[in-house]
């Protein structure tokens, strides 16, 4: 390890340890307070709609009131150890299932045998997806849970999209996380930088999962059975990103037969089909979507529209006897932008015959297979490979000019898990071999401007520990070690996070946490994301680094409502900046170094009664500032103050869903000026000839120096459920930006007259738009 | 630029909610300079950047005036000087005061012919405005053996492909291609000593990604060694929303001040099979009166390019040669554009090779192996017939 880095992690130790030291100085003299306690054991079946029973994987063990919990193995089996002596109240969930409460009372010393099946809870909306309560109630009894948000299907339902129902839209909406505008659903989480978080599906990392310059994301909406999102200090399992781990999970449909889903929307449609084999120990899906602008274009008018998206999803899972589980996830999508601008519909030139041909391309394609094996009565190992690509092929003029980027990797992760009452106790590693390839340069001329390869390997190895100390306290603590070659870099990145519980819904938490990365983004600090291009940090390129701290309190209010307050600091040692300059003959000049800093507060409450009525609010208030050279400024994604109210009520057949949110301005640098740019023509030797048209430039002023005025929006959803024939038939209409408030995107600037002015374009305005779904 | 492109695309789905008026800005300088070993004398141009104090206007281009005919702003009477490597100090004249026409406004000019630049030298160049703003900037000539003459030299573009070459040039931070063309010149760097033009080369510095080569047209094509200053500032842009990423060397004010030598000088006389009804020699025919008042006497036509879909037109290019006339200075061979469908054809005759100014359009009817039409300004019903 390289003595910087060596410096940097034991300061950045030191004052983890200052900050949490009055935790710790506690800990000592509560594990006192420990005993024996009894046990409670037995088995968790799922009864699935044909009545047949299968053991219940996974399902989540806790005792009502305490930090204590468990999951039942593959198997169904459980153990839960170290029960306070008296009355308790086991819960049991399992996400699709009903809750299940079983009161018992512990005695020191004795094991209890509890055996309870589980009855699928109903179908709330469509026979395809089914609602669970909030996963989050098992996370705030049983995890540290710091900075870490799970929303699933069924609260997602309801919140009004943008064209179709988007999980990146619903991110967006939580706190600590800022949404640059309307276009771009590109994270910012807590101050961070949109390449800054780790997007994981169904735990496998996927890099741009972005659609057209970040309006839609790759995440199918049917697809989607759930959200984890870490917004700092994450556990030591997680690295290579900055700022946040957005997990996104795929939806089981474990039901027998084969079941389908289509969902038609104004920019696209989906196909899903699901079902269950091998006597529903395995479930398997597949989903498709693209979007049809082109093709409607095209039926109707003779112009065209030279853009569409596609994606596509598979997963599978089977439970084999032993406690064998596999699953598997398979995701490619792809964007693309292919005109011949000469087939444009004529305007005022004579002719446009004679134009080329531009195409533009991207996407993401994973692969991944995940084997959980349970081992015993508390042991779990699990084994990951994946493997992750994403690439851009830009070409403009058959050839005549072609850009590429594509950044893959093969990842082999694995992790092995001991479990007892008082100890969850993890190890694990994780490989990767990258490949990054970014070039640029023209097939007509023979030309290249630049054909850089990349081929690092980055490992890590993390220990972890998440120790129950008494029925107040849960400290997870953990050490990730990484190394990168071609940088010949290691380091150490400590994490640890505490919760104490004042009572029983009433918690208090802190944590600290180093994070590195060192795939870095060079789409930069615009408001638009339409260019994404990957490299790594190699011998010119350092690794970005980053210290977190969080601080909060999370009350809840019985199951279906709480309230949390966090304050977070992070400072960036390194953070890196695409150096809009660069040179494409010279390496190493892709990025400034820079260091930053970011601090602030969010606030999340959220409800759901059993009245049908949800929802949550979101406040963030976030400070970020960043310099290099002697220079400071507030990145573009620098917001004061953003709030979000989501709310959705359900009435009989009928779902209505509504959001408003308020945020005040980002940063953005005015023009204050432009430059005529003369071109001297060295067959004539002067200047200006040849050139048809004069070339104009901006001048920008002082960076970031002005803000956006404040933007507000309100979304309406309204959908109703009908039943036709064994058929789920749900229309849904919606309104994006209800009211047309005008909401700035960007000024442009015109100083050719001597009465200057400043034009505002919008973000969008109002856009009512329609839907349908209809599942079988 | 690229990038800008897309950025107008997405902008499509917004719309314009507001426009005010902003007060003025302060204006800097701009200074665009580049020592060519190849040019009779060296000019810098000086103009004060748009800021909103003064309207700009657009009269049509001419090369002595290349600030205020084409939309500059330009500063009047500075004091221009030029530090040469033996700290010998040469002073600039502006055009405008050394002609008298009033053309040359902030063109400041040495009488410094390429031949006498040396080779490696640094070059300091000051200027002190009449608001006594002090700009200065170096640069340092490439080494190399300037192209005087062009080469010329056929070129069909269905079939031909150039491999050009050249000399390494010491001290030269780059080499720039470039390529005139009638919609504006595509030119590209290169760290390389040679490059590959083939004739379907698209123009990606221009809207519409146009071909390079245009048949009928005359078409130079140059490589130059260049410095570090002219490379980076010719290589970035200013983005249109942050305002940044120009790479800027002018203490005191911004643009170049660069170095260039001129390694390779070809003209392509540039033509393409002509097969299709629309395409070959057409000669003006007519009674010795008509002859003697017709303003074109023949036309070469291409189909430059056959249209997309079915209900767009295609394209023409070509050459028309003048009738002399005496006192007219300009082209006798001039560039032809034009579009073609269902045998009615519209010519664009330009004045020159570039497609922004145009003399004159004749439109007509293709019968058999004659023209018939008549030109908008010129007036009259003219023909032309086939020659081959």
């Amino acid at each position: 390890m390289r003595s910087e880095e060596v410096r940097e992690v034991m300061r950045g130790a030191l004052a983890s340890i200052g900050a949490l030291g009055v935790w710790l100085l506690l800990i000592p003299a509560l594990v006192a307070a420990q005993d024996a306690g009894g046990v409670v054991a037995g088995r968790v079946m799922a009864r699935a709609d044909s009545a047949s029973i299968a053991p219940a994987s996974g399902a989540a063990i806790s005792i009502v009131g305490t930090t204590l919990g468990t999951t039942t193995r593959a198997d169904g089996r459980f153990v839960l150890e170290r029960l306070p002596s008296g009355p308790a109240t086991v819960r049991v969930r399992l996400l699709g299932y009903r809750v299940v409460e079983r009161p018992v009372v512990a005695r020191a010393g004795d094991t209890l045998r509890l055996d309870v099946t589980l009855e699928r809870e109903a179908q709330l909306l469509s026979p395809v997806r089914v609602d669970a309560a909030s996963p989050d109630v098992e996370a705030f009894v049983s995890k540290p849970n710091v900075a870490t948000l799970a929303v699933d299907a069924a609260a997602m339902k309801g919140v009004p999209g943008v064209g179709e129902p988007d999980v990146a839209r619903v991110v967006q909406l939580l706190p600590g996380v800022v949404a640059r505008n309307d276009f771009n659903t590109g994270l910012n989480v807590r101050g961070g930088e949109a390449d800054q978080n780790l997007i994981l599906l169904d735990g496998h990392p996927i890099y741009n999962p972005f659609h057209l310059g970040g309006l839609f994301s790759t995440f199918m909406d049917a697809t989607v059975g759930g959200i984890e999102l870490m917004t700092g200090a994450f556990p030591a399992r997680y690295g290579g990103r900055l700022s946040s781990v957005l997990d996104v999970q795929s939806a089981d449909d474990a039901r027998p037969g084969v079941h389908a889903s289509a969902d038609l929307s104004v920019i696209g449609a989906t196909a899903r089909m699901a079902g269950a084999f091998a006597r529903e120990r395995g479930a398997w899906s597949v989903a498709a979507r693209r979007t049809y602008a082109d093709a409607v274009t095209s039926m109707f008018t003779k112009d065209i529209f030279p853009y569409h998206f596609r994606d596509f999803h598979a997963r599978g899972t089977y439970a084999a006897g032993g406690g064998l589980r596999l699953t598997v996830t398979a995701y490619a999508g792809k964007d693309v932008v292919d005109a011949n601008l000469a087939e444009f519909q004529s305007d005022s030139a004579p002719s446009r015959a004679s134009e080329g041909r531009w195409a533009f391309d991207w996407g993401n394609r994973v692969l991944g297979a995940t084997i959980t094996k349970e081992l015993g009565e508390n042991t779990t190992l699990e084994q990951r490979v994946s493997t992750s690509r994403f690439s851009t092929l830009l070409d403009v003029g058959d050839g005549a000019f072609a850009q590429r980027n594509a950044v893959s990797d093969i990842r082999l992760a694995g992790s092995l898990t001991a479990r007892n009452a008082a100890h969850d106790r993890s190890i694990g590693y994780e490989v990767a071999r990258h490949r990054v390839r970014y070039a640029s340069g023209s097939s007509e001329t023979g030309a290249t401007d630049y054909d850089l390869v990349q081929r690092p390997t980055s490992a890590a190895g993390w220990v972890s520990d998440l120790w129950r100390l008494s029925p107040r306290w849960i400290v997870e603590w953990g050490l990730r070690a990484e190394a990168l070659t071609g940088r010949e870099w290691a380091a150490l990145s400590p994490r640890l996070s505490i919760k104490y519980f004042a009572t029983p819904q009433l918690a208090f938490t802190a944590a600290a946490g180093r994070a590195t990365q060192w795939m870095h983004s060079m789409a930069g600090d615009g408001p638009l994301r339409y260019f994404e291009v990957w490299l790594a940090s190699d011998s010119l390129t350092p690794v970005a680094t980053a210290w977190h701290w969080v601080a909060g309190a999370e009350r809840r209010f019985g199951a279906g409502a709480s309230v949390r307050l966090e304050g977070y600091v992070k400072r960036y040692q390194r953070v890196l900046e695409a150096n809009w300059s660069e040179s494409p003959h010279v390496r190493g000049d892709e990025f400034f170094v820079a260091e930053g800093r970011s601090y602030g507060a969010d606030l999340h409450a959220r409800w759901q009664s059993a009245s049908g009525v949800g929802g949550w609010v979101s406040y963030s208030y976030g400070v970020s500032a960043r310099w290099r050279d002697g220079m400071r400024w507030a990145p573009g994604h620098d917001r004061r103050h953003d709030v979000d109210v989501i709310a959705t009520w359900r009435r009989g057949k009928y779902r209505f869903g509504a959001r408003f949110g308020f945020a005040t301005g980002t940063p953005y640098t005015p023009m204050v000026g432009e430059i005529a740019r003369r071109v001297y023509d060295p067959s004539r030797d002067s200047w200006g000839t040849g050139s048809s048209r004069l070339w104009i430039e901006p001048l920008g002023g002082a960076r970031n120096a002005a803000r956006f005025p404040a933007s507000h929006r309100l979304d309406l959803d309204a959908s109703r459920e009908l039943r036709f024939r064994g058929a789920t038939v749900s229309p849904y209409v919606s309104v994006v930006n209800a009211y047309n408030a005008q909401n700035v995107f960007i000024y442009l600037y015109d100083y050719s007259t001597d009465a200057p002015t400043r034009r505002a374009i919008s973000q969008f305005p109002v856009l009512p738009s329609m839907g349908v779904r209809v599942a079988f | 630029m690229r990038s800008t492109r897309l950025v107008w695309l997405l902008l499509l789905a917004a719309c314009e909610i507001e426009k005010i008026g902003i007060p003025p800005t302060q204006a800097h300088v701009a200074l665009h300079g580049v020592l060519s070993a190849s040019a009779p004398n060296q000019v810098v141009l000086l103009e004060r950047t748009r800021n909103g104090t003064l309207a700009v206007t657009a009269p049509s281009f001419e090369v002595l005036d290349p600030v205020l005919s084409d939309e500059g702003i330009a500063e009047r009477n500075a004091i221009v000087s030029l530090t040469t490597p033996s700290g010998a100090t040469l002073i600039a004249r502006e055009d405008a005061v050394a002609r008298g026409d009033g053309k040359g406004r902030g063109v400041y000019r040495f009488s410094l012919p390429g031949s006498g630049l040396e080779r490696g030298g640094t070059y300091r160049l000051s200027v002190r405005t009449t608001r006594n703003e002090l700009l200065e900037a170096e640069t340092s000539v490439p080494v190399g053996e300037p192209a005087a003459a062009p080469t010329q030299r056929l070129f069909d573009r269905v079939q031909d492909t150039i491999a050009l070459t050249w000399p390494s040039a010491p001290g030269a931070r780059s080499y720039v291609v470039r390529i005139e063309t009638p919609f504006g010149p595509r030119s590209f760097f290169t760290d390389t000593t040679r490059v590959r033009l083939t004739g379907e080369l698209r123009n990606i510095d221009v809207a519409g990604l146009p071909r390079v080569f245009i048949p009928g047209f005359p078409q130079a094509v140059t490589v130059s060694a260049v410095d570090s200053n002219y490379y980076d500032w010719f290589r970035t842009h200013s983005n249109a929303i942050a305002g940044t990423g120009l790479v800027n060397r002018i203490r005191g004010g911004i643009g170049v001040f660069g170095a260039l030598v001129r390694l390779r000088f070809d003209e392509l006389r540039v033509v393409a099979p002509q097969t299709e009804p629309e395409a070959g020699m057409f000669r003006f025919v007519g009674t010795p009166a008509e002859v003697a008042s017709t303003p074109y006497l023949s036309l070469e036509l291409y189909v430059e390019s056959r249209s997309a879909r079915a209900d767009q037109d295609h394209a023409l290019s070509g050459r028309a040669q003048r009738r002399p006339v005496l006192g007219y200075t300009g082209c006798l061979t001039c560039g032809v554009l034009g579009t073609a469908r269902d045998g009615r054809i519209e010519l664009a005759l330009l004045s020159d090779w570039y497609a922004r100014d145009t003399t004159d359009v004749f439109i007509g009817a293709i019968r058999g192996d004659t023209i018939v039409g008549s030109y908008r300004v010129s007036g009259g019903g003219v023909r032309f017939v086939r020659d081959r």
